[in-house]
């Protein structure tokens, strides 16, 4: 089965979409078979890898078990990388879980027929706390949280950990952060990545802000296969690899 | 991940990759990217089993693909030590890839077929959002053999497409195969690389597979049986001095008992000086790789054997398989040096030799050369087939061992003459006497086997209490002789059903009608 790790918070504009574009596409480069699931509406991450955003039946469909999400598969970029692409109707995605028997379960039931044939699956979850990321919740075996070095942001994380923690049911996903976006002329920054990296399960790896990632939007392609040298690309290499630690140990 | 679709394309003589990849940007909208270099060797058992089950195992230097022959879609892989020149399944790591394989290719080794590198540049077909769609390859394949020259094949071009992009693979195909004209290929690429190396596609057969035509002279058709055996002897006889396998010497003992069968069955056809030389030596060389041949079958069957025992004891047999161990490597240094002697080597030649001097020579001491195969065939089916309907009548209950031991040998002969001669007789007369024979031959084999294994143990007893843990092996040997007795007394209760089919009315008459 694979392991499921869902790009997450509450808030958006934290560097969800470009994690989970470059891990994923770092971890299909390394050699394992890798889903990214583009769970937006907006549907960035299916722009940057050049995919029509645009599910048959949309959302609702998929998440009632109306549709086989093998069938909506695309082929990325990479060969071992496929998409799950996103949908403008996955913005109503409440709505369709709720009108669902078991409405916590949607995402989980959707990604368990193509469990068998990936190693990882990432999904690219839209910035809210809503009915869809309690699916979220139940579908991850890893929330991986993009943090902005700043305190709001550590209280928001807190506050995360906390409900996942009291109000999440058992098994409940292992919840890991980074800090992204890391501007290291700011002294608030730099003072906040001193103290937290590698403690409450922050990792210590950084993203930098960097204009490569910003690029990517006009590129519409994985830092790897344009600025690969670059300190973005290196930085998602060296955080994909503390990341597979984690899961592993 | 495999789902998408692939097809492979030959490209036009003389057409290299990069003069493909121009074409093609004239049609379509495409990225070529730089060329890469692969080299794969291609795996397989001797005889070719992975080729018979439509797969092909891949080794691109440190892992090792299963993958299906055709589209070269992956099923498993497993990580592979630099330099490996021969793996059993078993001694895989396990998982996914041994999984596969173990049933495949049971006893065999797995050994390198032909090497293959590749110059290859991909070229990829984009959409509108300059998104890849099909993923072209223009290949320029050079086989490299073990030894002489590099040998270059016929340029390809392996069109993949990409999941949820069926459209876009369509419309290229048929460009492709349309306008392009380009023809898909013959076979896939480890074949055409193996027969450009000299090598068989497919590996080489141990079986008979000889045409014979009933009118065809007895002394040339003897000959065509014999040549075969003789090509089979030669092919194993390298795998056998190395001991890759237990199948090679496995095949080439059938080689040359089926080469003795034929010489005492159609002695008629040979000049008998010569063939008393030839027989005493094929005599010898059956002699000669015996101990090893019952020694691999003993180590063969004790994992089968260990499993009927409790958990408690099957530990015990440690020493036992140790001393079977030792005993092989042994008699193998016995019997390579036999093999390796130029005793060995005279005769094989000198046997090929009188082969292909045989038809053009005197007949006045061959009586049965002229003759057309099936009046000679025919008679000595008929012959032995009667003969053991006798032997078998005459065992009763408490008849020794050695009648049922006889009777075995008699019914390998007539196997033998059916096999060699099977395609001159009408396959429904063939075909039910080969089921009864086969069911006479399955019980009196079992017998004789347990016979021999139990003997093979209690031989070992005394050298087996002797060792570090001896006394409880030599317990659990009892266990196993037992057991042993009790399948052999089994086989010889259904003895007599057995050869009652065998020897039954209808199949007495028609054996009389067909054969005389």
């Amino acid at each position: 089965m694979a392991t499921t790790v869902a790009l997450y918070n509450i808030k958006g504009g934290v560097g969800k979409t470009s994690a989970a574009v470059n891990l994923a596409w770092t971890a299909a480069e390394e050699g394992a078979r890798v889903l990214l699931w583009d769970l937006d509406p907006q549907g960035a991450a299916s722009y940057l890898l050049r995919v029509r955003p645009k599910v048959r039946g949309g959302g609702a469909k998929l998440v009632r078990g109306k549709r086989d999400p093998a069938s909506l598969l695309k082929g990325s970029d990479h060969p071992r990388l496929d998409l799950l692409p996103a949908d403008f109707s996955y913005r109503k995605m409440d709505l369709a879980l709720d009108a669902t028997k078991r409405p916590t379960q949607g995402l989980a039931r959707v990604l368990a027929p193509l469990g068998g044939e990936y190693d990882y699956a990432f999904l690219d979850c839209a910035p809210a706390i809503s009915l869809a990321s309690e699916n979220v919740f139940a579908a991850a075996d890893v929330l991986l949280v993009p943090l902005i070095p700043t305190p709001l942001s550590l209280r928001t994380y807190d506050q995360l950990r906390a409900f996942v923690a009291k109000s999440v049911p058992k098994p409940r996903p292992r919840i890991v952060a980074f800090f992204s976006m890391v501007d290291g002329r700011k002294a608030l920054h730099r003072s906040v990545v001193q103290e937290l990296a590698g403690d409450r399960g922050v990792l210590r790896t950084t993203i930098p802000a960097a204009s490569d990632v910003e690029r990517m939007g006009s590129q519409r392609r994985a830092l790897a296969q344009f600025a690969e040298r670059g300190r973005a690309a290196q930085a998602y290499g060296a955080l994909w690899t503390e990341l597979r630690g984690r899961l592993l140990a | 991940m495999n789902t998408a679709p692939r097809t492979e394309l030959l490209l036009p003589g003389g057409v290299d990759a990069s003069t493909a990849a121009e074409r093609l940007a004239e049609h379509l909208a495409v990225v070529t990217q730089r060329a890469q270099r692969t080299d794969r060797t291609f795996w397989d058992t001797f005889d070719g089993r992975l080729h018979a089950a439509g797969l092909a195992l891949v080794d691109t230097g440190s892992r090792l693909a299963l993958t299906d022959a055709q589209t070269y879609a992956e099923h498993a892989a497993a990580d592979l030590p630099r330099g490996l020149r021969r793996v059993a399944a078993v001694d895989l790591p396990p998982g996914a890839l041994r999984e596969r394989l173990e049933p495949i290719v049971e006893m065999r080794v797995l050994e390198p077929t032909v090497r293959v590198r590749s110059r290859l540049l991909p070229v990829n077909v984009l959409d509108d959002l300059g998104k890849i769609v099909v993923r072209l390859h223009a290949e320029e394949p050079t086989v490299l053999p073990a030894e002489g020259e590099k040998i270059a094949l016929r340029a390809r071009l392996n069109v993949a497409g990409v999941r949820g992009y069926d459209a876009d693979y369509e419309r290229v195909l048929a460009l492709l195969t349309g306008d392009l004209d380009l023809q898909p290929v013959a076979q896939p690429l480890h074949d055409e690389a193996v027969a450009a190396a000299g090598r068989a596609v497919g590996g080489t057969s141990s079986k008979l597979r000889v045409a014979l035509t009933p009118d065809m002279r007895a002394d040339a058709a003897a000959v065509a049986v014999l040549r075969r055996l003789l090509e089979i002897i030669e092919a194993n006889l390298p795998g056998t001095l190395t001991g890759a396998d237990t199948e090679y010497l496995h095949d080439l003992r059938v080689a040359v008992r089926r080469s003795r069968a034929l010489q005492r069955e159609l002695r008629g056809v040979f000049p008998p000086e010569p063939l008393r030389v030839f027989r005493a030596e094929f005599r010898e060389l059956q002699i000669l790789t015996g101990p090893t041949r019952d020694l691999d079958v003993q180590l063969l069957d004790f994992p089968d054997l260990v499993a009927t025992l409790p958990a408690q004891t099957a530990a015990s047999v440690a020493p036992l398989r140790a001393l079977l161990e030792q005993r092989l490597a042994a008699e193998r240094a016995t019997m390579v040096r036999g093999l390796r002697s130029a005793r060995t080597r005279t005769l094989l030649d000198n046997w090929r030799d009188f082969l292909d001097a045989l038809v053009a020579s005197a007949e006045d001491e061959r009586p049965d050369a002229a003759r057309p195969i099936s009046d000679v065939a025919g008679e000595r089916i008929g012959k032995v087939y009667r003969r053991m309907v006798r032997m078998g009548r005459a065992i009763e209950a408490d008849s020794p061992a050695e009648a049922l031991h006889d009777l075995r040998k008699k019914g390998k002969e007539l196997r033998y003459l059916l096999e060699f001669f099977a395609s001159i007789y009408p396959a429904e007369v063939i075909k039910p006497m080969v089921a009864t024979l086969k069911g006479l031959q399955d019980v009196l084999g079992r017998f004789q086997d347990r016979e021999v294994q139990a003997d093979a143990l209690r031989a070992l007893g005394d050298e087996i209490a002797a060792l570090e843990g001896g006394a409880a092996a030599l317990m659990t040997m009892g266990v196993l002789v037992q057991r042993l007795s009790e399948e052999q007394a089994q086989a010889r209760e259904q003895f007599a059903e057995r050869f009652a089919q065998f020897a039954a009315k209808p199949q007495r008459r028609l054996v009389r009608q067909i054969f005389g």
